[in-house]
């Protein structure tokens, strides 16, 4: 391409730092926001009033932080659910309907003690039950594409999405109207866990955070130290070659869709037994299959990189808590905080490119 | 136009010229002042090693790459191509190494596709008269309503050059065109182009071994070495090893030392072993042979005759139909892959980008892939990482893996020193057997030598080894025993010292006759 003399020229990066990969996402968020700012004006609001209200809602308000917080620890397992499969060059679309069952088979647990009508059951025993329960029935939901994939070589895509949609329906069939996890109140929602399976938080926030937070170690080093990890890896980067060396497919594609169900089963955990005014599976559970979704985004972003994920849950979940705060204090048309969480993907997406690519000016030669 | 229209060019006017073409690449001039000229009526080689700047050169003769310094005259005009289109208007002819014709297609289809005469109504009789004129010339004998697919390789290549010849190419750029032939094809290739001489026709063929083919056609040959020409001559002064030294820059040895090795117990055993290929057919058909300590077994054949399917259900990586295969006595007919390299068997596959490494691993983490499963270097699951890249780089040392280090990723080494990364892998394990399927394919003479001579290393050191070649000189050279394979089967089983060059070649290509005769 030629512009006004010059030549320029993509050329392909042999390499590039982790200090590189960070700077230039930190640039796409600042590019997105400036883009943004255009629908604030087009909607007849400040930009800088309208971030301000955003981020000062997200990480300053005493209301908007415990929701940010929440909200990161649930994408950042929802993150690691997608992640796993992705270093194996497997996609698991399937976060959702994994932390549905995660959910619905921790209730399961309670409801079978008895916690629907009786508020006495033994916590000690039924807590960890529940969080075991949730890790199962996520991991069992992530075994059925993981074995069709491993075994018959069925597109794992289309398997977990199918399946998200069979969790949301069982769900809606065990909460709602006449199913067994039914709340006292009828009101299409499950029933609350009585206070003793209701675990208090730690400096403000749930506990699960160090299920988060220790994935990320964890995930971060089998990555990079482990033989397992190396396996996932050469698997995701070349099928052919490491079943030449060995790898086997079957196994492979079974352990990273059950353990990333695991996972997203902790997830359902997480934000509908350990978040204060939740503690049920609510009506609206629909919109958290959703947000796990942004997991997918935040995965390809971090380029599967568990520490990399970390920011970015915050961010996504930030923006998530924040731009639907604004949207009702700044009577903004609906939508915008969609809006704006659709172009910071874009852009994060499109700066992607600039990982792999440079660009180079050069004078043109006269001719 | 008639496409075989001859005015105008005389017999040893200059056709092509390049002169002073210069090409860089960031860290390297593919192409140094390069000078070539082709003249109507000549087989004018271009020789090089990988990486000398054939691929460059030749992509720059076919407008594909623009070139930064130099002219290019065709037939006396000074010109600028674009991209291929000019070219091709020029006259300029490309068979490349990699067949690009629609395989349901029938070859008179695949010889019309994209021709600039044919318009929206294809006039198929006129257009296959005229075709089967240039065949008539040419001495082709191909039914052009065949579909593609059912043609051998040689019969493929044959459509290639008819499809640029009908085009109207009076300058024919063949890249490679003796390989993946089999030796009766490769000589009906060979006198073809020279036919084709007869009617002032320039061709250049670019080759990277097969030293002996230059020698028998071509009347002049340019050598290329890291980017420049570094030597021009007429065929009849050179001799092989002169070609050889040009290419490489040093003596190489081409009776490779055959050491004489006691035969040992059987390694392996196969018995009436049955493979399905991917599509489902029976690839290998009931095959029965063994393999001892000490012994270069040699497969010799075109690809496509049931080698791989062999070598992959011998590797654990397909399924065997029927039949057995055993290592050293215990059957092995069901165990996976991992646990055959467990218990000593290299593998050491045709394809070295998409199987044998892994491109986007560094150098350690490529030598890693024969290792990880060692509880000597990742104990209790956790690799040991000082332990795995003091061995690569102890390995890159020993086989002299051109490279700055070992965290270089594996897509950034040439073919040469990929496959000594390869090598340096699958044999550090000192394997009980070494099936090597196409070891040198695509290699450089200095490669080549250095893969063969590994091998013979390793057989002299008692290890049994599997040679999967189409080339027939390399198997001669290293066999103690041949395997001609055609169609899934052994054809025989000959003693390599004294197997004859013609009657391998034949058993190669099906045709047993000649053997019968015998």
């Amino acid at each position: 391409m030629n512009i006004a003399g010059y030549k320029i020229k993509l050329e392909k990066k042999t390499s590039f730092s982790g200090l590189e990969a960070a700077a230039l996402s930190v640039l796409a968020v600042v590019v997105a926001l400036f883009l943004v700012g255009f629908i604030f004006l087009q909607a007849g609001v400040d930009p800088a009033k309208g971030y301000a209200e955003i981020f000062s809602y997200a990480f300053i308000n005493s209301f908007g932080v415990p929701l940010t917080i929440n909200r990161a620890i649930f994408l950042l397992l929802c993150t690691f659910a997608f992640i796993l499969p992705m270093r194996a060059g497997l996609w698991n679309i399937g976060m959702a309907g994994q932390l549905y069952a995660g959910a619905l088979a921790a209730f399961g647990v309670a409801y079978a003690f008895g916690a629907r009508t009786n508020p006495d059951v033994p916590a000690g025993i039924v807590l960890p039950l529940m969080i075991l329960a949730a890790m199962a029935g996520g991991g069992l939901m992530g075994l059925i594409p993981g074995f069709l994939k491993g075994k018959f070589n069925t597109n794992e895509i289309v398997v977990t999405m199918m399946l998200n949609f069979i969790a949301f329906w069982v769900t809606a069939h065990m909460i709602k109207e006449g199913g067994p996890f039914m709340g006292s109140g009828g009101e299409g929602e499950g029933f609350k866990l009585p206070p003793v399976l209701q675990p208090g938080l730690f400096l403000g926030m749930p506990f699960t955070i160090w299920f988060a937070l220790g994935l990320t170690a964890l995930l971060q080093f089998v990555f990079t130290k482990t033989r397992i990890g190396y396996e996932i890896r050469s698997f995701g980067a070349s099928p052919a070659a490491a079943r030449y060396a060995g790898v086997d497919p079957f196994k492979i594609s079974v352990l990273v869709f059950v353990a990333g169900g695991v996972i997203a089963g902790l997830a359902g955990y997480h934000y509908f037994a350990t978040v204060p005014g939740l503690f049920k599976i609510p009506k609206n559970y629909g919109d958290f299959g959703d947000l796990a979704f942004y997991g997918i985004i935040c995965g390809l972003i971090s380029q599967g990189n568990p520490l990399a994920a970390i920011p970015l849950a915050v961010l996504f979940g930030g923006l998530t808590s924040g731009g639907r705060f604004v949207q009702g204090k700044l009577q903004l048309g609906f939508g915008i905080d969609y809006a704006m969480l659709g172009v910071l993907m874009i852009i994060l997406v499109a700066f992607q490119f600039f990982f792999r690519y440079r660009v180079v000016f050069k004078k043109e030669k006269e001719a | 136009m008639d496409v075989l229209s001859t005015n105008e060019i005389k017999h040893g006017d200059v056709v092509l010229e390049a002169r002073g073409i210069t090409k860089r690449y960031p860290g390297l001039v593919a192409n140094d002042h390069v000078d070539f000229e082709v003249r109507a009526g000549e087989i004018h080689a271009i020789l090089g090693e990988n990486g000398a700047g054939k691929t460059t050169l030749m992509s720059i003769l076919f407008g594909l790459v623009r070139p930064d310094e130099g002219e290019i005259y065709v037939f006396g005009k000074k010109v600028n191509f674009k991209s291929p289109l000019d070219a091709i208007k020029l006259g300029i002819g490309m068979v490349h190494q990699t067949r690009k014709l629609v395989a349901a297609h029938t070859v008179l289809e695949n010889i019309l596709l994209g021709h600039p005469k044919t318009g929206v109504i294809l006039d198929f009789k006129k257009a296959a008269e005229e075709v089967a004129r240039l065949c008539d010339r040419y001495e082709y004998k191909l039914n052009l309503n065949d579909k593609v697919w059912h043609l051998s390789e040689g019969e493929k290549q044959m459509v290639e050059i008819l499809k640029a010849l009908y085009r109207g190419a009076r300058i024919l750029i063949l890249d490679e065109p003796t390989s993946s032939l089999a030796p009766p094809e490769t000589k009906k290739l060979l006198e073809t182009i020279q036919i084709m001489t007869r009617d002032e026709l320039a061709i250049v063929p670019f080759i990277t071994h097969k030293l002996p083919v230059v020698l028998s056609v071509s009347q002049r040959v340019t050598v290329l070495r890291r980017g420049k020409v570094v030597a021009r001559l007429n065929t009849r002064e050179a001799t092989e090893q002169m070609l050889a030294r040009e290419m490489v820059g040093r003596e190489v040895m081409f009776n490779l030392e055959r050491a004489q090795v006691e035969r040992g117990k059987a390694v392996l055993e196969v018995q009436n072993l049955s493979v399905y290929d991917e599509k489902g057919m029976k690839a290998v058909k009931d095959v029965s042979f063994s393999v001892h300590e000490g012994e270069i077994f040699g497969i010799a054949g075109v690809s496509g005759n049931g080698q791989q399917p062999l070598a992959e259900a011998l590797a654990g990586l397909r399924k065997a139909a029927e039949g057995r295969v055993l290592l050293d006595g215990s059957e092995i007919t069901r165990l996976s892959s991992m646990e055959r390299w467990k218990r000593g068997i290299g593998y050491i596959p045709s394809e070295q980008r998409a199987v044998g490494s892994i491109g986007d691993f560094s150098l350690v983490e490529n030598i890693l892939m024969s290792y990880y499963y060692d509880d000597e270097f990742c104990r209790r699951g956790v690799i040991d990482a000082k332990k795995i890249r003091a061995r690569a780089e102890e390995l890159v040392a020993e086989y002299g893996v051109a490279t700055p280090s070992v965290d270089v990723l594996a897509k950034n080494l040439s073919g040469g020193n990929l496959q000594k990364l390869i090598l340096a892998r699958v044999l550090s394990r000192q394997p009980r057997l070494i099936i090597a399927n196409l070891p040198t394919q695509g290699l450089d003479v200095g490669a080549t030598e250095f893969v063969q001579n590994k091998l013979l290393e390793a057989k002299k050191a008692g290890a049994a080894v599997l040679l999967i070649s189409e080339d027939l000189d390399e198997v001669l050279a290293l066999s103690d025993r041949i395997a001609p394979m055609y169609e899934g089967r052994f054809m025989d089983i000959l003693p390599g010292g004294e197997a004859e060059r013609e009657i391998v070649g034949a058993l190669m290509a099906g045709i047993r006759q000649k053997a019968a005769e015998q």
